[in-house]
């Protein structure tokens, strides 16, 4: 009962503080207050700490906050074993990497369907596929140029003749 | 009946009317409105997988959860680390977020209760919170005429303003921070956050009663504290 009883002051109290009583319930603790002078000087002391908390400054973030909680939710992944995400990454940086990854990649295909490239890379195997391309079309320039492997059935010099079955 | 103010008229700012039953609404209602209205567009962008809807939200909250982190943990450098900690939980736990009340009473709770931890960690670690008002000069501060600081200045007449003014924030940190964490969040959430009580009621889960005794024994706390520097 006691409890109740302190619980409720305080609860006026606070409510009287905080103007969240209608003028009727403001009037009844005005009137209480008037009996109690103690009262009346908790309730100035307590009127100056609530000045002087919300006088206290606000305070902001860092600038760079939001890129520090970033680095932390990336850490956070590679410690989870996930793909981290490029949250951080702006969007000008992404168009760039992608447009240079496209590059690399059309420059390697392009790399492996021009033989002169080809030439420069390995000149004998370009040389090679060149003579091929030629006796596949019947042109005699292609019997000019030696062969670079003996053919399948040639016996291979210094090998000795086959045995006579007498 | 209006509540006087700037009122809500039909047309763009119409669904705020209709959400307040018709009743026409003033210019910070309509505010909190609008805010709440993005915050749940931003919410429902992020749990698609949208990260720049992240970047949106902590920018648009970075500055209250840092306030309430430093106010509760007194110190700039852990409180910082602290509130990178705050988003990451919202980062990871927003598919828990089921959009019941409005986001940011979600996140402060998030906050609150990283705070607590936090504290109890430190304590059981012994850690001598260092109130950094030595930061808090002008020049950290937000830059705007006749701001808070200048008010907590003004109340110290004399040339000696500024240095008056610098004890009594240091004083008022150091209190503060040497509170009950549960006193400390109370009067951070309402004197320096000035949050409504029903926003107070969901980011603790205690009822309207038990807020009001508890911040009143939480005054008369820091009151008692400060009773060198009143008069």
């Amino acid at each position: 009962m006691a409890q109740s009883e302190t619980n409720s002051a305080e609860e006026l109290m606070t409510a009287y503080l905080d103007h969240e009583m209608d003028a009727e319930e403001s009037e009844a603790f005005e009137a209480m207050l008037a009996d109690s002078p103690e009262t009346q000087e908790e309730l100035s002391d307590l009127r100056q700490v609530l000045q002087l908390v919300q006088g206290l400054p606000e305070v902001e973030a860092p600038p760079d906050f939001f890129e520090k909680v970033a680095k932390k939710i990336r850490r956070r992944k590679l410690l989870d074993g996930e793909i981290p995400l490029f949250i951080t990454v702006s969007f000008q940086v992404l168009s760039v990497l992608v447009v240079l990854v496209i590059a690399a990649v059309y420059t390697m295909i392009h790399l492996d369907r021009d033989p002169a490239a080809k030439l420069e890379k390995d000149p004998k195997a370009a040389v090679a596929e060149v003579e091929g391309d030629a006796e596949a079309r019947g042109e005699p320039g292609g019997a000019a140029v030696p062969q670079a492997s003996p053919a399948p059935d040639a016996a291979p010099p210094g090998s000795s003749p086959p045995a006579s079955a007498d | 009946m209006s509540t006087g103010g700037a009122t809500a008229k039909e047309g763009d700012r119409g669904s705020a009317s209709d959400e307040a039953g018709g009743v026409t609404i003033d210019a910070k209602t309509a505010q909190r409105m609008e805010q709440d209205r993005r915050d749940k567009i931003l919410v429902r962008r992020l749990k698609a997988g949208d990260e720049r809807a992240f970047q949106e939200l902590v920018q648009t909250y970075q500055n209250r959860v840092f306030g309430l982190v430093f106010r509760m943990i007194g110190n700039r450098q852990e409180a910082e680390d602290l509130a990178q900690d705050v988003f990451l939980t919202v980062y990871k736990a927003i598919g828990s977020y089921r959009g019941e009340g409005r986001f940011y009473t979600w996140l402060y709770r998030v906050a609150s209760n990283t705070c607590k931890n936090r504290i109890k960690y430190l304590k059981g670690r012994h850690f001598n919170t260092r109130v950094d008002v030595d930061d808090n000069t002008e020049a950290q501060m937000p830059s705007r005429e006749g701001g808070a600081l200048h008010s907590l200045q003004s109340q110290v007449p004399g040339p000696e303003a500024m240095i008056q003014g610098q004890r009594l924030q240091r004083a008022i940190q150091r209190e503060l921070a040497n509170l009950d964490e549960e006193h400390r969040l109370l009067i951070v959430l309402r004197d320096i956050e000035g949050l409504p009580y029903a926003d107070i009621m969901r980011i603790t889960g205690l009822p309207a009663g038990t807020v009001k005794s508890r911040l009143h024994r939480a005054r008369v706390a820091l009151k008692e504290r400060m009773k060198s520097y009143l008069r």
